[in-house]
C-alpha cells in the first residue's frame, strides 16, 4: 500500500503521536524497553515484537510503513513455523497416520512386529524418546519384559500338529489342540476360555493390557488372537477392542489430549514439549492442555480451580449473609442489622441481641443491653464479623474486575462483526488506503489482552490473598510485590481501553489522513500491549513465583495468540510406506482388517464422539461443562468459525 | 454365566485330599447355591494360628473363573492382612493378580500362606500391623488369643455356653470360672451356679 508519497511517514506518526501526550510516553516507554531487549535479545525466545518495533520507528520511512503492515498481517503465518511444529490436531482421520508415526519408529529401531510395537508404546504412554533410553538403560530383554512383550522367536505354533487332546487349566476340560491357541509366551489354553478372559477384559476397559491368564505370566496377548477369537462370537466387542488400541494413542499419551468441546468435535490435540501450555484445536475452541478447562493464565490450574469454584458457590456472598443477617427469637424472620449498637429490633417488634441472637428488652446502651449480658461471644463474633466483611470485599474487588474485562472481551466480540461491516466501507471508498489489515490485526490483539488482563485478577486475587502463599512471603515483601505487580496491570488495563476506543471509532468516515493517525495508534497501542503482557508474564514468573517454595506452572504468554494447529498430515510418504507394512502384516493377521481401512476407523471413532457427549461427566470434560457460561461462549466460538476464512490465527 | 461346570470339579478336586492340604470348601449352609461356599483353612503350624479351624466365606462372581472369587474370614482373626473388624483380605490374587488358571484351593492355601506369612506393609488391618512391627510379643499373644477364643471348635462351644448362661443372669467372671472348674460341662456348672 504504502505508496512514494503516502502521507504517512514514519515522521508524521511520531510528531502526531506526540500531540497525544499519553500515546507519546507508550512510545517512548517502548523504545526504552527495546534498547533492554536488544540487549537481552539472546534470552528473548522470540524477539519478533522487537523487530516489529524496529521497523516501525526506523527511518526508513516508506519500507518501514509497508513492513510494518506486512509483519502484522502476515504474522500469523510468518511467525508461527515454531509452533505449528509444537502442536498438532489429530482428526479421526489422521488419528492412525499419527500412531503410526511413532509405531513405525519404534517396529523399525527395535526390528519389532507392530502389534509388541504398539504394546511398548503403551506400556510406556507413547513416549518413543523414553522407550529409546530406557533400551540403553535397561536393555532389550528387560524393557520387553516389564512392558509385557514376550520373547518373540519362541513362536512356532507345533502345537495343533499334534494329535492328542490337551487339558485346558481354566475350564479342565479336555480339548482338541484344534481348539486351543498358544500365546507368545508359550501358555495354551482353549479358545472358549481365551474368548471368555477377552471379552471380560475389553468389557472392563482393559484392551490395551489383556494379559496371559496363566499365574504371574505378564505377557500381553497376541492382538490378532483377540481380535480373530473375539469377532468370531461377539463382532462388536472386538471393534470396541481395536477402537481402544486406537484410541490408546490419545488415552495413554501425556503429550496427547482430547479437545474437550461439548459437543465433541472429535480432534484431539498433540504437543511438542512442554505441557504446561494454552492450545487451540481446529475447532476453534482454545483450552489450557494441562487442566482442559479454558485458557486462563496467567492464572495457574490451581488458582483457575479454586477462581471458578468460587465464583460458583459465591461462598463469600453465603458467608456474608450469614454473619450479617440473624433469625429473630421470636418470629424467626431473618433480620439484617442496622445500626451500629448490638441492639436489633425485628418488624414484629421483639428487640433481641445481636451478638448472641437471645431476645432482650429495648433498655440499653452501646456497650450493653440492660438485664442481658453475653459478653463472651462478643470479641469473637465481631472478628469474624470483620473478617468475613473483609474477605468478601476483597473477593468482590478482584471479581468485579474480571467480570467487566469479561463483559468487555464479549462486546468486543460482537463488535466485530460491525468494524468487519466499517472495513468493507473503508476499502471501496475512493482513496489509496486499501489496506485495513491493522483493523483486524488490533482487534485480535485487543482480544488476546483483554483476556490476559481479565485472568490476571483471579491471578492477583490468589498470589496476593491468604488461601495459597500466606506462608510463603512476608506481609513486606507481599506487599512490595503486589505493588510491582498491579502497576503493571494498571499499565495494561489503560493502554488497552486506549486501544479499545481507537478501535470503536468510526474510520470509515474518515478522511485519509486521520485514518493514517488512527492507524499508527492502533499500531502503536498494539505493540505497547503486547509488550506489557509479555512483562507481565515475565514479571509473574521471575518476580512473584519463582522465589516461591511451591510450583504454579504458568502457560506461557503467546504474543500471536493461539494458532489453530495444523493437522497431522496423513499421506506423506513415510506413512504410504508403513501402510504397506501393515499391508504385509495383514496378510499374518487376517482378522486385523478393522483397522486398517479408514473407512472402518471413521465408524469406529464416529462411535467414540458420541460416547464422549453423553459420557460428559468423564474428567476430560468435567471443569468445562461446569461454567455454563463459559462452555455457551466456546460453543459461539465453535459456530463462528464454520467458514474458511481464519485470517490471523487469533480467537475468532 | 457361573461355569458350574467347573465349580464341580474344583469341589471335587479340593475336598478329596483336604485331610493332607489342610483346606476345605462345602456349599454354604447345605445350601444348593454353587456360587455362596464356605471355606475352611486350618491355622499353619507353628504359628499363632496353629490348631485353629477358619472359616471363609467365598462369594463367586458370575465371571468366575475369569473374575477372582470374593473371599472374606467368618471366623475372628488377629492378623496384619485381614481386617479384625469384619474378616476381609487383603490378598493380590484375589484382587488384579488374579488368573483365571488358579482356583479356589490354590487361593484358599494362598490365604493359608498368608497366615504363616504376614505382610505388615500392605496391611489391610493398621492396628494390627503397627501392633506386629512395634510389639511383636503382643501381637502373638493377641493373635494366640483370639485363634483359642473363636477359632477353635471347644471354645466356639464355650462361648455358646458362656452366652447362654449370662442371659440366665448370671454374672460372666462367675460364669467363666464356674464352667472352668467343671471342665465346661454345662450342667454341673448351672447346678453350681445355682447352688452358690
Ligand atoms: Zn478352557
Ligand atoms: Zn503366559
Ligand atoms: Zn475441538
Ligand atoms: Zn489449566
Ligand atoms: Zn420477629
Ligand atoms: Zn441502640
Ligand atoms: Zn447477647
Amino acid at each position: 500500500m504504502a505508496s512514494d508519497d503516502d502521507p504517512a511517514s514514519s515522521s508524521d506518526l511520531e510528531a502526531s503521536a506526540s500531540a497525544a501526550a499519553a500515546a507519546a510516553a507508550a512510545a517512548e516507554e517502548e523504545e526504552e524497553e527495546e534498547e533492554e531487549e536488544e540487549d537481552a535479545a539472546a534470552e528473548e525466545e522470540e524477539s519478533e515484537t522487537a523487530e516489529e518495533a524496529e521497523y516501525y520507528f526506523s527511518d526508513n520511512d516508506d519500507a518501514a510503513e509497508e513492513t510494518v503492515l506486512d509483519v502484522l498481517a502476515d504474522g500469523g503465518e510468518e511467525e508461527c513455523h515454531w509452533s505449528v511444529s509444537s502442536v498438532r490436531v489429530i482428526t479421526k482421520e489422521s488419528l492412525l497416520a499419527a500412531q503410526r508415526e511413532d509405531l513405525r519408529k519404534v517396529m523399525e529401531l527395535l526390528a519389532l512386529r507392530e502389534q509388541h510395537a504398539r504394546t511398548l508404546l503403551i506400556h510406556y504412554r507413547w513416549d518413543v524418546e523414553r522407550i529409546f533410553e530406557l533400551l540403553e538403560v535397561k536393555g532389550r530383554e528387560r524393557l520387553f519384559l516389564e512392558a509385557g512383550v514376550s520373547a518373540i522367536e519362541n513362536k512356532g505354533r507345533v502345537l495343533s500338529s499334534s494329535p492328542c487332546p490337551i487339558t485346558c487349566n481354566v475350564c479342565f476340560d479336555e480339548v482338541p489342540p484344534s481348539r486351543v491357541s498358544e500365546m507368545d509366551c508359550g501358555h495354551c489354553f482353549c479358545n472358549e476360555c481365551w474368548t471368555e478372559h477377552f471379552i471380560i477384559k475389553i468389557n472392563d476397559g482393559q484392551s490395551r493390557r489383556i494379559t496371559c491368564m496363566a499365574p504371574k505370566c505378564n505377557a500381553v496377548c497376541d492382538e490378532a488372537i483377540v481380535r480373530y477369537l473375539v469377532s468370531a462370537r461377539h463382532p462388536e466387542i472386538a471393534d470396541r477392542f481395536d477402537r481402544f488400541l486406537l484410541e490408546s494413542y490419545i488415552e495413554d499419551n501425556n503429550k496427547v489430549k482430547w479437545c474437550p468441546s461439548v459437543p465433541h468435535c472429535g480432534n484431539a490435540i498433540r504437543v511438542k514439549g512442554d505441557i504446561c501450555c494454552e492450545v487451540a484445536c481446529a475447532c476453534g475452541i482454545q483450552f489450557c492442555f494441562s487442566c482442559l478447562s479454558e485458557a486462563h493464565s496467567p492464572c495457574s490450574c490451581l488458582m483457575w480451580e479454586l477462581w471458578i469454584k468460587k465464583c460458583q458457590d459465591e461462598s463469600e456472598t453465603v458467608n456474608w449473609i450469614t454473619v450479617n443477617t440473624k433469625h429473630c427469637p421470636k418470629c424467626h424472620k431473618p433480620v439484617e442489622k442496622n445500626g451500629g449498637c448490638n441492639l436489633v429490633a425485628c418488624l414484629c417488634g421483639q428487640a433481641f441481641c445481636w451478638l448472641c441472637g437471645g431476645a432482650t428488652g429495648r433498655d440499653h446502651t452501646w456497650s450493653s443491653i440492660s438485664g442481658h449480658s453475653c459478653g463472651r461471644f462478643k470479641e469473637d463474633q465481631e472478628k469474624r464479623t470483620e473478617q468475613a466483611r473483609r474477605n468478601l470485599y476483597r473477593y468482590m474487588h478482584y471479581h468485579n474486575r474480571y467480570k467487566a474485562h469479561i463483559d468487555s472481551l464479549k462486546q468486543e466480540t460482537n463488535l466485530k462483526e460491525t468494524i468487519q461491516g466499517k472495513i468493507s466501507i473503508s476499502e471501496n471508498k475512493e482513496s489509496k488506503i486499501k489496506d485495513y489489515s491493522w483493523v483486524t490485526n488490533g482487534l485480535n490483539r485487543l482480544f488476546w489482552s483483554r483476556r490476559v488482563l481479565a485472568y490476571s485478577y483471579p491471578f492477583a486475587f490468589y498470589m496476593f490473598g491468604d488461601e495459597l502463599f500466606k506462608d510463603e512471603m512476608t506481609p513486606q515483601e507481599r506487599e512490595m510485590k503486589q505493588n510491582l505487580f498491579e502497576d503493571q496491570q494498571q499499565q495494561l488495563e489503560a493502554n488497552v481501553e486506549r486501544l479499545s476506543s481507537y478501535l470503536e471509532k468510526d474510520f470509515q468516515d474518515f478522511s485519509d489522513d486521520l485514518v493514517m493517525d488512527t492507524m499508527s495508534r492502533v499500531i502503536n497501542l498494539s505493540n505497547v500491549v503486547d509488550r506489557l503482557c509479555k512483562q507481565m508474564y515475565q514479571c509473574i514468573e521471575n518476580d512473584l513465583l519463582y522465589p516461591l517454595r511451591t510450583t504454579h506452572n504458568i502457560a506461557p504468554y503467546k504474543s500471536k495468540g493461539l494458532e489453530k494447529p495444523s493437522e497431522v498430515s496423513i499421506c506423506w510418504d513415510s506413512c504410504q510406506s508403513s501402510r504397506s507394512t501393515r499391508t504385509c502384516q495383514e496378510d499374518r493377521c487376517p482378522t486385523s482388517e478393522s483397522t486398517a481401512n479408514g473407512v472402518a476407523e471413521k465408524t469406529v471413532l464416529g462411535k467414540r464422539s458420541e460416547a464422549q457427549l453423553q459420557g460428559s461427566s468423564s474428567s476430560n470434560n468435567g471443569g468445562y461443562s461446569s461454567s455454563s457460561s463459559s462452555s455457551s461462549r466456546k460453543r459461539d466460538k465453535i459456530d463462528a468459525r464454520t467458514g474458511p476464512t481464519f485470517d490471523l490465527n487469533m480467537p475468532p | 454365566m457361573l461355569d458350574v461346570s467347573r465349580v464341580q470339579k474344583e469341589l471335587a478336586e479340593c475336598n478329596r485330599d483336604q485331610a493332607i492340604s489342610g483346606v476345605g470348601i462345602a456349599l454354604c449352609d447345605g445350601g444348593s447355591d454353587l456360587s455362596h461356599l464356605t471355606g475352611t483353612i486350618s491355622g499353619p503350624v507353628a504359628t499363632p494360628y496353629e490348631g485353629g479351624t477358619f472359616r471363609i466365606d467365598i462369594r463367586l462372581p458370575g465371571g468366575y473363573p475369569f473374575e477372582p472369587p470374593k473371599m472374606q474370614f467368618i471366623t475372628k482373626v488377629w492378623h496384619p492382612n485381614i481386617s479384625s473388624q469384619n474378616g476381609a483380605i487383603c490378598l493380590d490374587i484375589l484382587k488384579d493378580q488374579w488368573s483365571p488358571a488358579l482356583t479356589l484351593k490354590t487361593a484358599l492355601l494362598s490365604v493359608q500362606a498368608l497366615l504363616s506369612s504376614p505382610e505388615p506393609d500392605d496391611p489391610q488391618d493398621a492396628v494390627v500391623a503397627q501392633q506386629y512391627l512395634r510389639d511383636h510379643q503382643t501381637f502373638i499373644a493377641t493373635a494366640r488369643y483370639w485363634t483359642e477364643t473363636f477359632a477353635k471348635r471347644i471354645s466356639v462351644d464355650i462361648e455358646e455356653k458362656v452366652q447362654k448362661l449370662v442371659e440366665m443372669g448370671f454374672p460372666e467372671d462367675l460364669v467363666r470360672s464356674t464352667l472352668k472348674s467343671v471342665n465346661g460341662d454345662e450342667n454341673m456348672a448351672l447346678e453350681k451356679l445355682c447352688s452358690s
